[in-house]
């Protein structure tokens, strides 16, 4: 898994085909929409999607950790699915590995759970955070809000490309727009949306083990 | 047996009293039914199908009560007729009533559907009525309630009603699994019997009805045909390059004298969106029409259907624009004409829909076939041919469908509880799962309780509780659940569709929806509507007065073309090739066909054509074996497959029912040297596999199946923001089972139906035995030519690639760049 390393707003962001990003000078990783327990709430309402998921994403999460040795984790918002479950607990377990490691949660619509399981995870949650004036909110902002560059979440972006032959390609896909930036959803069991981005913003689409940059 | 029975006397007494005397095959089955036999009515309709068995238990109750018959009363349920139509229930209840009032049996006749008020379902559940018209859906509705083996405690027959519209259904496999606990229930007692039209495998149709292990089943022929009068109307100009997408409006000012002539006119489409745009056009053609003119489909509002139905029956209406929610059943006396818009693609369905004319026994049916493009023609010359030759197709039984079980295991669970082993004998000896193994048994069983494959201590999965081998729902919430759910064999989520002042007008498709901004307009039942949001799973809407509205297309719209009119289409071409032909429609074709074989050729019966075309598309590939969409699909994907393995290539696939195109941003490796090659059957089963994996076929399928087995979650009413954490798409769905659980037999199911019935493999297999004995034409023609233009117009395209994910991401940078 190679790493595209982009340069932007005078940072140095590595892209990586894990979904996620992780940031040189903060030596931050971020990422978005994880949905732990997703497929746990589902199971637990009788529907019956594999199990094994939470730990499929939690693996990657933990090469990604391996790989760049970040010291914090920003989570762009929809860390957990919904209400707690046992995945939670696995995660809790997972988290001891990392315990020094800080994990810094922008809250999304669906991290709903009570504050005191936050704090028992040992997650500090914001409702918006900013470093080097570099703003992380989850819901991506449409204006200029005041801030160097912010990056969201929420939208599990996806690229669409056409070709001759009527040949249509989509892939998820880190977007760059002029002043908000959107990171692809990092649960597997997630799905995602096509976005429609003006045409000189930067897109590197997610291609299996590869990034490419695709406009 | 006539002369002992005092039950024939009395029917027999009360036709003679109408001056009415019983048909041949109506006498047969009363006879069979008094010796206690199972089978299948095969009649048309219009001849009395219904009394043939309704009659029968009537004479087998007055013989069995022949002093107190006509005031014995509360006697339980004794006749279940399982209709496939909500619509006929009503109709038929009717006639049944007036007969028992007249013969002075004094039962109840009840409907169970959808539309039944809770209050009559009450009244029902503490007092059966000795008649009950039922859906396949509700009869799996009444086996989830409490207590529900005492509701059959008097049954003794069950009759399924339209079973040729069944069979090839999974709604059908609902009856076999209802049928199978039934007589579990009643054991040696019940008597099942069907009602069907022909169809090329009757006898089969009586296996699927009785179960393979059947022994006294019987079929009873009513040998009545029914006068059919079939004219093509023929364009006045015929356009070089047939092109579907106007839906055959270019055609309308030739049906208005048709309907002018008629008492009332029924015009069949084969779309919802077609319906809808032929309805708009014809009272713009024709605004004398307005209030004369009604639409009927599928997605209208059950209300709004009635009372068409009933307008209908009286005569109200001078002409309605329908789609198959009106091929079945009713009886329309005033109908004389029927109208059929675009190819109906089979011989069966084409009968059918002449029959809703000309209702009464001995009337001729009067049907137009009105073509939407000029290749169709020769469809009909076709459907003239196979009608003549009593060719009609048959209605392939759906087999091993496991999310239908899944879903009829939830529900004996949420009623009483289910014993494996008494359900196991009573469901491996239907037909759809005679071939079902203990192992997909112990799976589907573990599905429920434990939800596949678990992962200890972590998982908290809840549905079904086992006790030894016994298996039950207590949780209230998900029984609720189930309940809501079953019933939801259709193919997509369709959320309501209501004005903001409120008034309901009918139901639309999710994912037509998703594609619309607010401020759009589209039609639905004939209006124009501007759309505005969707909250809590209702699509709200205003009138709207623009001119441009969009028709939603529904995804059910494509029929495939029968593999006996595929043939006969053959024929048709090889006939109007040889010059001497006198087909009217053929005649007509005649500059089209000149067209053809000046830029490319015609194929006779024994060549199989194919062109190459470059235009700034890319390179098309374009085969025309006329064997139906559904074996394109597959054959495209085989054919994609095979040249993708000589050389990384891409292709975009799109296919109707005369042939198929690949399309590439290269030249395609195919020669005259190769060709035979790679239509060979050579590995066939095992390329075969590979091929439709490679495609989004199974994907498609899987939609079905999700909604089906309960891994869509459809919400209950009144509690959405809860819920909202448990949506998720079938394809998503499709890819987290792909990645985490590849062996889950829902996934299987998927390929399999994408696999063996899609392409039905027999009919490949011959259809390349039958080109590898052809000779195959290449020809490279400059233009377009009119066969393959309808191919490259159409917009539902496939992809196979045998390229590396980054090359075509560089190519696809490349030209955009």
């Amino acid at each position: 898994m190679v790493a595209e390393i982009f340069h932007f707003q005078e940072q140095h962001w590595h892209l990586s085909p894990q979904r996620a990003i992780f940031w040189e000078e903060e030596k931050a990783l971020i990422l978005s929409d994880l949905h732990l327990g997703k497929a746990a709430h589902f199971r637990k309402a009788g529907i019956a999607v594999p199990a094994g998921i939470v730990q499929e994403d939690l693996f990657r999460l933990q090469q990604l950790i391996t790989q760049f040795l970040p010291e914090r984790i920003i989570i762009v918002g929809d860390m957990f699915h919904s209400r707690e479950n046992n995945e939670v607990h696995y995660f809790k377990l997972w988290r001891q590995q990392f315990s020094r490691i800080s994990f810094d949660l922008v809250k999304g619509n669906h991290d709903i759970m009570p504050d005191a399981v936050y704090e028992e995870l040992q997650i500090n949650v914001h409702p918006a955070l900013t470093l080097r004036n570099i703003h992380f909110i989850h819901e991506p902002c449409e204006d200029n809000n005041g801030f160097a560059y912010t990056f969201s979440g929420h939208l599990h972006p996806a690229f669409v490309m056409h070709g001759a032959g009527r040949q249509r390609l989509r892939l998820p896909c880190f977007y760059f727009g002029r002043h908000c930036g959107i990171l692809p959803a990092f649960g597997h069991f997630t799905g995602s949306a096509s976005l429609d981005p003006e045409e000189m913003d930067p897109v590197f689409v997610i291609a299996g083990k590869t990034i490419i940059r695709a406009q | 047996m006539q002369q002992r029975s005092g039950g024939w006397k009395v029917i027999n007494n009360w036709l003679g009293e109408k001056e009415l005397k019983p048909f041949k095959f109506q006498q047969d089955a009363w006879k069979a039914y008094l010796q206690g036999k199972s089978g299948i009515v095969n009649a048309p309709t219009g001849f009395g199908k219904t009394f043939s068995l309704f009659l029968g238990a009537v004479i087998a109750w007055i013989d069995a009560h022949p002093k107190d018959y006509s005031h014995k009363t509360k006697n339980g349920l004794q006749l279940l007729w399982i209709t496939p139509l909500r619509a006929l229930a009503k109709d038929l209840g009717r006639a049944m009533e007036s007969a028992l009032q007249e013969l002075n049996v004094p039962w109840q006749v009840g409907i169970r559907s959808g539309d039944t008020p809770v209050a009559t379902r009450a009244a029902q559940k503490k007092q059966m009525p000795e008649v009950l018209i039922i859906t396949p859906e509700s009869l799996h509705l009444l086996l989830a309630q409490k207590e529900y083996p005492a509701v059959f405690k008097h049954l003794h027959t069950v009759v399924v009603d339209e079973w040729h519209e069944l069979i090839g259904s999974k709604r059908g496999v609902m009856v076999e699994l209802g049928l199978s606990r039934l007589r579990g229930l009643c054991k040696d007692r019940l008597k099942v019997w069907g009602i069907s039209a022909t169809i090329g495998n009757l006898d089969e149709a009586l296996e699927v009805l009785l179960g393979p292990y059947h022994s006294d089943g019987l079929i009873i022929r009513a040998k009545l045909k029914k006068n059919i009068a079939l004219k093509s109307v023929i364009p006045h100009e015929i356009e070089n390059y047939p092109w579907a997408g106007h839906l055959g409006i270019r055609m309308l000012p030739q049906a208005l004298p048709i309907i002018n002539d008629s008492q009332t006119t029924l015009i069949f489409t084969n779309t919802r969106s077609q319906s809808e745009l032929w309805y708009q056009a014809l009272l713009r053609e024709d605004p004398m029409l307005a209030g004369a003119l009604a639409l009927h489909h599928g997605s209208i509002d059950m209300e709004l259907r009635i009372w068409v139905e009933e307008a209908l029956h009286n005569g109200i209406l001078k002409a309605v624009v329908c789609t198959a929610s009106l091929d079945l059943g009713v009886d329309f006396r005033p109908v004389d004409s029927v109208i059929q818009v675009g190819s109906p693609k089979g011989v069966a369905r084409f009968l059918q829909r002449a029959g809703r004319s000309g209702h009464q026994p001995g009337a001729i049916s009067k049907i137009f076939f009105l073509p939407t493009h000029a290749l169709e023609l020769v469809e009909a010359a076709a459907l003239k041919a196979a009608m003549e030759q009593d060719l009609i197709e048959s209605r392939m039984p759906v087999l091993l469908a496991y999310d239908v079980l899944l879903q009829y295991l939830m529900t004996l669970a949420v009623s009483d509880g289910f014993h494996a082993h008494e359900i196991w004998e009573e469901v491996r000896h239907t037909f759809c799962y005679q071939h079902i193994t203990e192992d997909d048994w112990q799976w589907l069983l573990s599905f429920l309780t434990t939800g596949g494959e678990a992962l200890g201590s972590y998982d908290e999965f809840k549905k079904v509780e086992r006790e030894g081998n016994f298996y039950i729902c207590r949780s209230r919430m998900m029984a609720m659940r189930h309940r809501l759910h079953i019933g939801t064999i259709v193919s997509d989520a369709m959320l309501k569709v209501k004005f903001m002042s409120g008034g309901y007008i009918g139901v639309i498709e999710e994912g037509f929806i998703s594609r619309l901004s607010p401020g759009d307009s589209f039609t639905l039942a004939g209006r124009n509507l501007e759309f505005i949001l969707i909250k809590d799973m209702t699509v709200l809407v205003r009138k709207s007065n623009s001119k441009r509205s969009i028709v939603p297309s529904y995804q059910g719209g494509r029929i495939p073309l029968s593999s006996n009119l595929g043939r006969m289409l053959r024929e048709k071409f090889n006939e109007a090739l040889s010059g001497n032909t006198k087909d009217p429609e053929l005649i007509a074709l005649q500059p089209l066909f000149n067209l053809q074989e000046e830029l490319s050729h015609i194929p006779k019966a024994n060549e199989l054509l194919i062109e190459q075309i470059t235009t700034k598309d890319g390179y098309h590939l374009f085969v025309y074996p006329f064997e139906g969409r559904l074996v394109h699909e597959v054959m495209a994907a085989l054919l994609a497959y095979r040249i993708s393995r000589i050389q990384p290539i891409t292709f975009s696939i799109a296919m109707n029912d005369y042939g198929f195109e690949l399309l590439s941003d290269q030249p395609i490796p195919l020669t005259t040297e190769n060709a035979k090659q790679l239509f060979s059957t050579e590995n066939l089963l095992v390329e075969l596999q590979t091929s439709v994996n490679s495609t989004e076929m199974a994907r498609r399928k899987f939609r079905d199946i999700a909604v089906i087995a309960g891994l869509i979650f459809q919400g209950y009413p009144g509690k959405h923001k809860a819920n909202r954490h448990l949506q998720s798409s079938a394809s998503l769905l499709f890819n987290v089972f792909k990645d985490y659980d590849p062996q889950n037999l829902l996934l299987k199911q998927a390929f399999n139906e994408a696999f063996f019935y899609q392409m039905e493999e027999a009919r490949l297999r011959e259809t390349l035995e039958r080109i590898a004995v052809s000779r195959i034409v290449i020809t490279t023609p400059q233009k377009l030519t009119p066969f393959c233009f309808p191919i490259k117009v159409d917009s539902l395209r496939d992809t196979m690639t045998s390229e590396k994910l980054e090359d075509r991401i560089k190519k696809l940078i490349t030209v955009n760049g």
